[in-house]
């Protein structure tokens, strides 16, 4: 080993799915590399091992020798997204207020479909039995009115005993305004219930508007101990592993946060899974000159659709999980139920259907050849001729096509009468059309035409099918970048370290003393900068935004502006009255500076950001038109676009150059993933090893 | 027009824009007006419309509003021909030319693309006040409009993106409340949201090729429409439901009689055997009467039909004027709203025989408070109508339960409860308790929606506190063997002791500081007999306290233990065969 080799360090960016836990991997000497392991869904952390363990043979090195030279990992979970989704969180209870105990369940009165008779309420996470008063009461502004009955705690505490409660959400009225009765409430529950986990509403959200907080903060309880769990056994592993660097928790609002931080939010994870790969989308849609784009990411088990606009993906200050409530910030994102591990199926009225039920890592598809029998999407790619049975996941998998028919033949060509080929051509048209419906949820539903955007296509299953998706929408673009198979993770090692903060400071703005919001701000920056640097995030790289939420004095809803701190130093605050004014026009069609109306301060917020090192995307050699050396050899397999089976060339995906182009029908392999091209379709290779997929002009 | 090619992808992309913008119009009235009955209620509508008016779009957080935008934005359009200029603002309430109901304030904004009128932005929303004898309106005592309002017949208020001071002030100096003139900013900004957008989206397809697929999205609606209505089979329909206390008669009752004739993808509503106007409040519009038609219809047919000018064609709604339904000027009308929910019992009684399957049982009646007087914190006056009291449940359908807390059928669930901390920082009142009602769903083998009830201290001496709505005398049924629901009530308890149960129309003064205010909202009517409901749902429900023990032994014969809540099922066997 050369000294200059055993001084390279990593950053590893993880993703745990369904079915693959996804790796990519970046070394100090700046060479990327990618990776698979399958997810092992009953302790997802043992995956993550598995990965390790693959990369460090990969490198020749001992696991401890690689673990020891991984300098940050940054890792996307979606255990609690699935904890909600499949009703698995922790058994739930709730200590409120007397007399608003139902507001949760009521959820303000709303039937989303007004027109709906058949649309049902939302099963509440905590149920109504669960559902327990503590006496005392706050007025509005904080002063107590009638005093924290403590025994009321102690006495729900039996119940919860008894109940085998596993997680409590406390959230009393006006707690907003002082946090103490919650904050009691919290130390006595702790001290006769250790081991439960508590979620406090001022802790999750101290602001105002009761039923945002319960909403969120039941959440929180409910998935806090699945994620609890989950990072424990992940950093005790790691530690075992001998892994010494930081690990980086994805947040649904595309930042990243230290374990405990993350374990203390748990609902800031509800989108954690899928937030990285729009920012890897745009970093390889820009240099091939779109701005805006598509992003789907079909995996084994869910399709992650988003729309990247400006470069960036839209950023909710708030958002529903499964119609609930979650006040938090969080990045834009539809999922559905549709991936490789999809179960294909015939219903009783003798439609064929694909998912939502997935065969995930564990039996997975019946090709696997892993104990599942029921047929899969994946299986029906193999039948269509799609995949190198010894050559799946870069040979680490073998594939079993006589399995993969049999179960086609059995569950979907016998009942449907068809040849098994026929059956899997209508497995994947099936599940074509459901991952294009997700993809009109964020485009046509908001109004947009899905044909104005080209399509980023990520996921190991997102290649296959990501050309005959743009051929339902009239898509005219399709990117599959060098890295798509594990976008998300690559995503991750593009994304900062991020802590934001709000603190409530009311009054006008005209009347504010400017020093008490210069301290305010100096007191959250502060605190952003101790959380960063204890993070080992260099001073010289730690920057702090500073926003105010204005609003005009009576109004409701506020406005969040960007403020420069020299400004608010010199107690200018001019710049952000006309920035606030400016917003208010641009959101709301009206502005009332000539009026004069009176602009007040409701919020001050930080954002304090470490700016990661990020990998530069290595370039592809430059080459000629012809892809001819890439070629490999033809394989039978399904032409979507002329509907039939053909003998189609196949060409090594990594051996294609910059300027290369390939005319469909073809198929280019990639270790990881199969680019499908149609007869119709033409693919080129840009500068940084992305396919562009067009359709060819006649 | 020039031959366009009918793109039909972009046929359903253009129906699902424009509901996107009107979405986006809603959520600027949400996020930047002032009134809590408008950003923490919701009670407003956003839409747009063609040139002509006819209905492109809308977003109807409170159905009961929207269906006379159009009609009044046809009224504009014909009384402002030549004479709208980019920039104009019009506003409009008055119930004699097409309006709803006064306090329904609409403004209104032309759409230009380059010199050429393409379409209309309107926004509609309840001010918290709009003259008249009664602060917040409502006043259970008037037998003519101007005792109930400032009537605002179509006028300009903005002339080419010019100010008409005049007409502004005019308008302001007859409205109490200084934050009803920001609220009509917020819904100007709303329409001018919906202005810039639409403008955009026509410019982007233009204006030929928006034209044809208007076109095009209107046919397909219609024939959409068509296709439901050609389900029902065809014939006449008789319904009728009663309406209780006009306001200043007690125990005085009026009848709403309606004729519905299903023929050939048409429908026909037909109330002209309606009883006469009353002399008081009690009293529809046109407009309000349509609006109570169509949205009880729409919850009969594919709720993802688009919202357009199609949908309605199919649709003929016959009001004879100086009925009670559509009462002739200058009659008071403010309670016009409210007869929403006896007319849609009327229609649902008149198709429940031949379309069993889709209709529900009956739905709470509205019973509503709103109380003003001045917060000592702030020594400001407040308005706050009681959204959260007022919201009982649905009526159960064939196959589901009602919805709990979803409150009246002119609404649906769009009208949403003011936050609970929200509503301590706007009026000086503690809240004590809001909570669903046990037992007050109408049992069923499934149950009606469960209702509320809502207790708080009110805050302010010589608080106003003025009640509307019904549901005291007849309570929402119950179909095909199920029971009815709960009644209405709401009752004062004073500080001295005394406890006072208002009318359903009422207006109290004086009401003290520390008086306790309670209210209950009722549940739906259950469908299908009680008896066959699985005998483990009822026991849960007991376990959750949504219905009692006596009541799940009384309404469903079902035992369930007291203390554990476990359910007997031999005693239940036992008790559910005594019944034939």
């Amino acid at each position: 080993m050369t000294a200059a080799s055993s001084q390279i360090t990593y950053q590893l960016g993880i993703d745990v799915g369904g079915t693959f836990t996804d790796l990519f991997l970046w070394s100090s000497a700046g060479e990327v590399r990618t990776f698979k392991s399958l997810s092992t869904p009953r302790d997802p952390s043992v995956g993550v091992l598995d990965g390790l363990g693959s990369i460090a043979r990969a490198l020749e090195l001992e696991l401890r020798e690689f673990a020891r030279r991984v300098t940050t990992i940054v890792h996307g979970t979606t255990v609690t997204t699935n904890a909600t989704l499949t009703r698995r969180g922790a058994r739930t209870a709730l200590l409120t207020t007397p007399g608003v105990r139902d507001a949760l369940e009521m959820r303000r009165g709303i039937r989303e479909d007004q027109y709906d008779n058949r649309l049902q309420n939302v099963e509440p996470l905590v149920p109504r039995y669960l559902r327990l008063p503590v006496r005392g009461r706050l007025d509005a502004r904080g002063a107590e009115v009638e005093p924290l009955e403590l025994e009321d705690v102690a006495r729900a505490a039996e119940l919860l005993t008894r109940e085998g409660v596993k997680a409590v959400a406390i959230c009393f009225l006006n707690a907003f305004a002082n946090p103490a009765h919650e904050q009691a409430a919290a130390a006595e529950l702790r001290c006769r219930l250790p081991g439960v986990f508590v979620s406090v509403s001022t802790d999750v959200l101290p602001a105002i508007r009761f039923y945002d907080r319960v909403s969120t903060t039941a959440l929180d309880a409910y998935v806090g101990p699945v994620l609890r769990d989950y990072l424990g056994a992940l950093t005790e592993r790691l530690a075992g592993a001998g892994f010494t660097g930081s690990l980086l928790i994805m947040q649904s609002s595309g930042g990243v946060a230290l374990p405990e931080a993350t374990a203390r939010r748990p609902a800031g994870t509800l989108l954690s899974g899928p937030a990285a790969a729009p920012r890897a989308a745009a970093a390889y849609s820009v240099p091939a000159g779109h701005t805006d784009c598509l992003v789907v990411d079909m995996g084994g088990t869910s399709f992650d659709a988003s729309l990247v606009r400006g470069g960036q993906v839209e950023l909710r200050a708030a958002g529903d999980i499964a119609r609930l409530r979650i006040a938090l910030p969080m990045l834009d994102i539809v999922t559905i139920g549709a991936g490789g591990g999809s179960l294909g199926r015939v219903d009783a009225g003798g439609l064929l259907r694909m998912g939502p039920e997935s065969a995930g890592a564990d039996p997975g598809p019946a090709c696997y050849g892993r104990g599942g029998d029921l047929p899969t999407c994946t299986d029906a790619n193999l039948v269509l001729g799609y995949l190198d049975p010894d050559f799946f996941a870069g040979g680490d998998l073998r594939l079993h096509p006589e399995r993969a028919r049999a179960a086609i033949e059995r569950h979907v060509a016998a009942p449907l009468g068809l040849e098994v080929e026929r059956a899997a051509v209508g497995m994947y048209r099936v599940i074509n059309a459901n991952m294009a419906h997700g993809v009109r949820e964020i485009t046509v539903k908001r109004g947009l035409d899905p044909r104005e955007f080209p399509m980023v296509v990520a996921g190991g299953a997102g290649a296959l099918h990501g050309s005959a998706i743009a051929d339902e929408l009239e898509i005219p673009v399709v990117l599959v970048p060098p890295v798509a198979s594990v976008l998300c993770a690559a995503g991750m090692l593009l994304t900062d370290q991020q802590h934001d903060f709000v603190r409530s400071l009311l009054g006008r703005l005209s009347e504010l003393e400017p020093a008490r919001i210069a301290a305010v701000v100096g007191e959250l920056c502060a605190h952003g900068e101790e959380l960063l640097l204890g993070a080992r995030v260099p001073a010289d790289r730690i920057d702090h935004q500073v926003f105010l939420d204005l609003r005009y004095v009576k109004q409701y809803h506020e406005v969040t502006v960007p403020v420069g701190r020299a400004d608010l130093a010199r107690g200018d605050h001019g710049p952000a009255l006309a920035a606030f004014h400016r917003e208010h026009d641009r959101l709301y069609g009206y502005e009332l500076s000539q009026e004069g109306s009176p602009v007040e301060l409701i919020n001050v917020r930080v954002r304090s950001v470490g700016r990661s090192d990020k990998p530069v995307l290595p370039r592809v050699a430059a080459g000629g038109h012809s892809a001819d050396h890439a070629l490999r050899r033809r394989r039978r397999a399904y032409v979507a676009d002329r509907d039939g089976f053909e003998e189609v060339p196949v060409y090594d995906a990594h051996a294609l150059l910059a300027g290369n182009v390939v005319s469909g029908p073809a198929l280019l392999e990639r270790t990881d993933t199969t680019i499908v091209l149609g007869a119709s379709h033409q693919a080129r290779v840009d500068d940084h090893g992305t396919c562009v997929v067009t359709r060819r002009t006649a | 027009m020039t031959d366009v090619a009918i793109d039909k992808v972009l046929v359903s992309i253009l129906g699902r824009a424009l509901r996107a913008i009107t979405d986006e119009m809603s959520l600027c009235m949400e996020r930047s007006s002032r009134s809590p009955i408008l950003c923490e209620a919701r009670d407003f509508v956003t839409g747009l419309y063609d040139a002509q008016g006819r209905m492109l779009e809308q977003t109807e957080n409170l159905p009961i509003l929207s269906f006379s935008l159009g009609p009044v934005c046809q009224h504009i359009a014909e009384k402002f021909a030549g004479d709208v200029y980019p920039g104009d603002v019009f506003f409009h309430n008055d119930v004699f030319s097409f309006g709803n109901q006064n306090n329904d304030v609409a403004a209104f904004k032309p759409i230009f693309v380059g010199e050429t009128l393409v379409g209309w932005a309107a926004c509609k929303g309840h001010q918290a006040d709009i003259g008249g004898a009664v602060r917040g309106g409502y006043n259970p005592n008037a037998t003519e409009v101007w005792q109930e309002a400032l009537r605002i017949p179509a006028v300009k208020v903005f002339e080419r993106g010019k100010l008409r001071r005049d007409v502004w002030d005019l308008i302001f100096a007859n409205i109490r409340l200084p934050i009803v003139q920001e609220d009509m900013r917020a819904e100007i900004g709303s329409s001018t949201v919906g202005e810039r957008r639409l403008r955009a989206l026509i410019e982007k397809l233009g204006l030929a090729r928006f034209e044809a697929h208007k076109q095009a999205l209107f046919d397909s609606t219609r024939r959409l429409m068509e296709a439901e209505i050609r389900s029902i089979p065809s014939g006449t329909y008789r319904g009728e439901a009663t309406v209780y206390f006009d306001g200043r008669n007690p125990g005085s009752r009026h009848q709403i009689r309606v004729t519905i004739t299903v023929d050939d993808g048409r429908i026909r509503f037909d109330y002209s055997d309606t009883d006469r106007q009353t002399d008081g409040f009690v009293n529809g519009t046109y407009t309000s009467t349509a609006s109570a038609t169509i949205l009880t219809f729409l919850q009969m047919v594919d709720p993802r039909i688009p919202h357009n000018h199609g949908m309605v064609a199919p649709i003929e709604i016959v009001v004879p004027e100086g009925t009670l339904l559509n009462a002739a000027y200058p009659a008071a009308t403010t309670f016009g709203n409210h007869l929403c929910p006896p007319n849609a019992d009327a229609i649902i009684r008149a198709l429940s025989p031949v379309v069993p399957e889709r209709v529900t049982a009956g739905w709470n009646q509205l019973l509503c408070s709103l109380s003003t007087g001045t917060d000592p914190r702030r020594k400001e006056t407040y308005v706050d109508i009681l959204f959260m009291g007022l919201k009982g449940g649905s009526g159960a359908t064939a196959d589901c339960d009602g919805y709990d807390h979803i409150g009246m059928i002119d609404a649906s669930g769009g009208v949403l409860d003011q936050d609970y901390e929200m509503f301590e920082q706007m009026t000086p009142h503690r809240l004590v308790s809001h909570e669903y009602l046990v037992d007050s769903a109408g049992p069923g083998r499934h149950r009606g929606g469960l209702g509320v009830e809502t207790r708080y201290v009110i805050g302010s001496d010589d608080t106003q506190l003025v009640t509307f709505g019904d549901g005291d005398v007849e309570p929402a049924f119950g179909l095909c063997g199920g029971g009815d629901g709960t009644l209405n009530f709401i009752e004062l308890r004073y500080p001295d002791g005394r406890a006072v149960r208002p009318a359903t129309k009422d207006h109290l003064r004086g009401v003290p500081a520390g008086t306790l205010y309670v209210q209950a909202a009722g549940g739906g009517g259950g469908y299908g007999p009680p008896e066959e409901r699985p005998a483990e749902v009822v026991a849960g429900e007991v376990r959750d306290g949504r219905v009692s023990v006596e009541a799940a032994r009384g309404a469903y014969r079902v035992v369930v233990d007291p203390q554990t809540f476990a359910l007997d099922r031999a005693a239940t066997d036992r008790l559910r065969a005594e019944r034939p």
